[in-house]
Order: structure tokens, then C-alpha cells, then sequence
């Protein structure tokens, strides 16, 4: 892969990331790293592809990814992480897929020729599969560091078993 | 370590708390942030609390440490409009009542200033947001034509949206006509210019998605809060259909 072109997706995956993040109106001084952060979790996913893992684990990892960095990032700017983690896993939406599964169906409601209707719908389905796979690995991702890092909460949830005692 | 206070005093406090979740609901925040903010402050205080969290409502009770006065009530979420300035001014708040221990005036002045505080300037959101839009549009492998195809067709459309918005529209009637504006522009392009291709269609609806809910729902989902999460999924899932409409409204009339 040409070096030069990966990093220039890097820039767009930033970009995106900041449109969003103005959109959602976030403080300004999480800008910065909203660029940062979407642009390293976009080129993670672009990474794993170019290794040949396939879309759905890709954009899982890319967005694993995003939500770790966002966590610390969290406590260094005093900002929750899901503000971090929001704007910046956009990028990686499935909106090709989307609209292709939708073009799929519009044909399928209309006329298609008896040879060609296999072959859109299993295209239909498959796009469709991936769109829906790709946008639940993204929430997930985004939500398993969450998860395993809750030190606090289990702080809290250990002093009130002690003060039932 | 006890606290007494008398009904007027946890009446106010109640009613604050109430006041910070329902901004933190109507801005974006996932039920865990909400339930732990609410509990953080009402701690700061020496009481307890019980929440009962759902989209459109809050239902509140807030006990002093004896149990002797306590207030319950009840109070709709304001409609949603994403603002994470205001979730993460609310979380900074909350470590500094814990740790400054403000009393209830404080707390009032400070959301009274998060809420006033200013909206980006709307041509920055309307020229980043389509700047976005075209890099979704060169992420999918579109040229220079294409990327400006998509930023003109968001540009419009985020501006049909938040005039729609002033206008007090059904927010879903917002979306379907800022995705119908959009891929109007954009089919008008492919269908009629011929050298642009079909990704500056497809992406110039991209800056609409629910991401927020979706990914609210997820995480509601799996903290055990099923129901907050079912109701946030269908919120998602409507507005992708009122993207969806306005795309197929455009298509069908360009015949793409």
C-alpha cells in the first residue's frame, strides 16, 4: 500500500471525525484529540484490511481501538470518554453498504428479470448483513473498554456490600 | 456522619438532581452516566436516592440520612438535541460538588451557565459538518467532483434541517427533509453530470445517522438497562428510516 495514500485517509478519517464532533458541539479543547483519535482508530481498521481480515473484524478492532485511547484521553481532559469515543467511530459507519442494500431492495420490490433475481437478492442480503454487523461491531467496540475499565463503580459497589454488613 | 435537613431544603435538592438528569437525558448521555451523576451529587449531600430513569420522563425520591424528610417527583425530558458540552460540563460539576462541597445555589448557577453557554458558530458547523461529508465521500473512493458534489448536498441539507428545526417540525420530519434535499442535489449530479459516481449519493446523506442513539442503545443494552435501550434503538431506527424515505424519494424520481 502506498504510504503517502494511507496517511492521506488518515487525514480524512480525522476530518470526518471533527465535522461530527461540531455537530454533537463538544468543548473545544477536546478537538484536537477528536481529530487524533478518529484518524488512528480509521487507519487501524484500514490496517486490518489491508492485512486481509475481513470488514466486520476490522472496523470491531478500529473501533475497540477508539474506545481505549478514549478512556485515558478521558482522564487527562476531564471529559466523559463517550465524547471522545462518539465523534470518532463515525467515520467508519457502513454507508456504502447501507445505500447499496437499499438499492437492492427497490429492485427486488420492482420489476426483476426471472434470471437476474437470485443474484440481487443474495447481493441485497449480503450487503445488508454487513451494514448491520458492521454498525453493531462499531457499538460494541466502542462499549466493551467501558466495560472492563469500571474500577470505580466496583469501588462503590464493594463499600456498600461492606456497610449492609 | 449525619445530615438534617428540613422538607424545603430536600425539596430543592430534589428538584436539581431531577434538573441535572433530565439535561443530561435530553443531551445524549447513556443511563449508567445519569444514574452515577445523580447518586455522585446526591452523596456529596448525605442522601440517598432512588432514580427511575426512562427517555421522555425522570422519577426521582431523595431521603436524608435519617429517613425523617423525603421528596419524590417527577419531570419530562425537554426533546433531544445532542450537546455534549453540557455532559461533560455536568460530569466536571459533579467532582467538584464532591469535592469543594457546593451547596444547591451553586449547583443552579453553574447549569444555568451550561445551558446559556454558545453553540459553535452555525457557518463553522455547516462548513465542517460538509467537510465531513466529502471525506466520507473520498473514504468510499470518490474523486475532487465527487468530494464537492457531497459537500454542497450536506451544506444545503444540514441548513433545511435547522431551519426545519427553528420551525418546530416532528423531528423525524426534520431528518426525511434534510435526506430528501440532500439526494435530490446529489442524483440531480450523478444523474445529469456525467463524470460523478454513485458515492457522492450515497454519502451526502451520511452526516443524519443516528449515531448517538444507536450507540447509547448498545451500551444501555448491555449495562441491563433493556428497556432504555429498546426505546433508544426504535429512536435510531426511525430516524434511519426517515433517511432512507428521503434517499428513495430522490432516487425514485431521478430514475437512478
Amino acid at each position: 500500500m502506498d504510504l503517502l495514500l494511507f496517511f492521506e485517509k488518515g487525514i480524512w478519517f480525522g476530518l470526518a471525525a471533527i465535522g461530527f464532533a461540531i455537530l454533537f458541539n463538544v468543548p473545544v479543547r477536546t478537538l484536537k484529540l477528536i481529530f487524533i483519535i478518529g484518524a488512528i482508530g480509521g487507519l487501524t481498521k484500514t490496517l486490518c484490511l489491508f492485512i486481509g481480515i475481513n470488514v466486520i473484524l476490522s472496523s470491531f478492532a478500529g473501533s475497540v481501538f477508539i474506545g481505549t485511547i478514549s478512556i485515558f484521553a478521558a482522564h487527562t481532559l476531564h471529559a466523559p470518554p463517550m465524547v471522545f469515543a462518539i465523534p470518532s467511530v463515525i467515520p467508519m459507519v457502513p454507508g456504502v453498504f447501507a445505500y447499496r442494500m437499499m438499492l437492492g431492495l427497490m429492485q427486488l420490490s420492482g420489476k426483476v428479470p426471472e434470471n437476474m433475481f437470485n443474484q440481487v437478492l443474495s447481493n441485497t442480503i449480503s450487503n445488508g448483513l454487513n451494514a448491520t454487523f458492521i454498525l453493531l461491531s462499531l457499538a460494541l467496540g466502542v462499549a466493551v473498554p467501558f466495560l472492563i475499565t469500571r474500577k470505580e463503580t466496583i469501588k462503590r459497589i464493594n463499600q456498600n456490600n461492606k456497610k449492609n454488613v | 456522619m449525619s445530615a438534617v435537613y428540613n422538607n424545603n431544603q430536600i425539596k430543592e435538592l430534589g428538584n436539581t438532581l431531577l434538573k441535572i438528569g433530565s439535561l443530561l437525558m435530553s443531551s445524549g448521555a447513556n443511563s449508567r452516566r445519569i444514574r452515577t451523576t445523580v447518586e455522585r451529587i446526591s452523596e456529596a449531600f448525605n442522601c440517598s436516592v432512588e432514580l427511575l430513569i426512562t427517555h421522555r420522563a425522570l422519577m426521582i425520591s431523595v431521603y436524608d440520612s435519617d429517613e425523617n424528610q423525603f421528596h419524590s417527583n417527577l419531570k419530562r425530558t425537554s426533546p433531544h438535541g445532542v450537546n455534549f458540552k453540557i455532559v461533560s460540563g455536568i460530569s466536571k460539576m459533579s467532582w467538584k460538588i464532591v469535592e469543594e462541597r457546593w451547596n444547591i445555589e451553586q449547583i443552579n448557577n453553574e447549569l444555568n451557565r451550561l445551558i446559556s453557554l454558545p453553540h459553535y458558530p452555525r457557518f463553522v458547523i455547516l462548513t465542517m459538518v460538509s467537510l465531513a461529508g466529502s471525506s466520507f465521500c473520498r473514504l468510499f473512493g470518490g474523486t475532487i467532483m465527487d468530494m464537492s458534489v457531497a459537500f454542497l448536498a450536506t451544506f444545503i441539507g444540514l441548513f433545511i434541517r435547522q431551519e426545519s428545526i427553528k420551525q418546530k417540525f416532528n423531528p423525524y420530519l426534520c431528518v426525511f427533509f434534510a435526506s430528501f434535499t440532500s439526494s435530490i442535489i446529489a442524483s440531480a449530479f450523478v444523474k445529469y453530470a456525467g463524470s460523478i459516481q454513485e458515492y457522492a449519493l450515497s454519502t451526502s446523506v451520511l452526516y443524519l445517522i443516528p449515531g448517538v442513539p444507536l450507540i447509547n442503545s448498545f451500551s444501555d443494552l448491555i449495562d441491563g438497562n433493556i428497556m432504555n435501550g429498546i426505546v433508544r434503538s426504535i429512536n435510531g431506527l426511525i430516524i434511519a428510516f426517515s433517511i432512507a424515505l428521503g434517499l428513495l424519494l430522490a432516487m425514485q424520481i431521478f430514475q437512478i
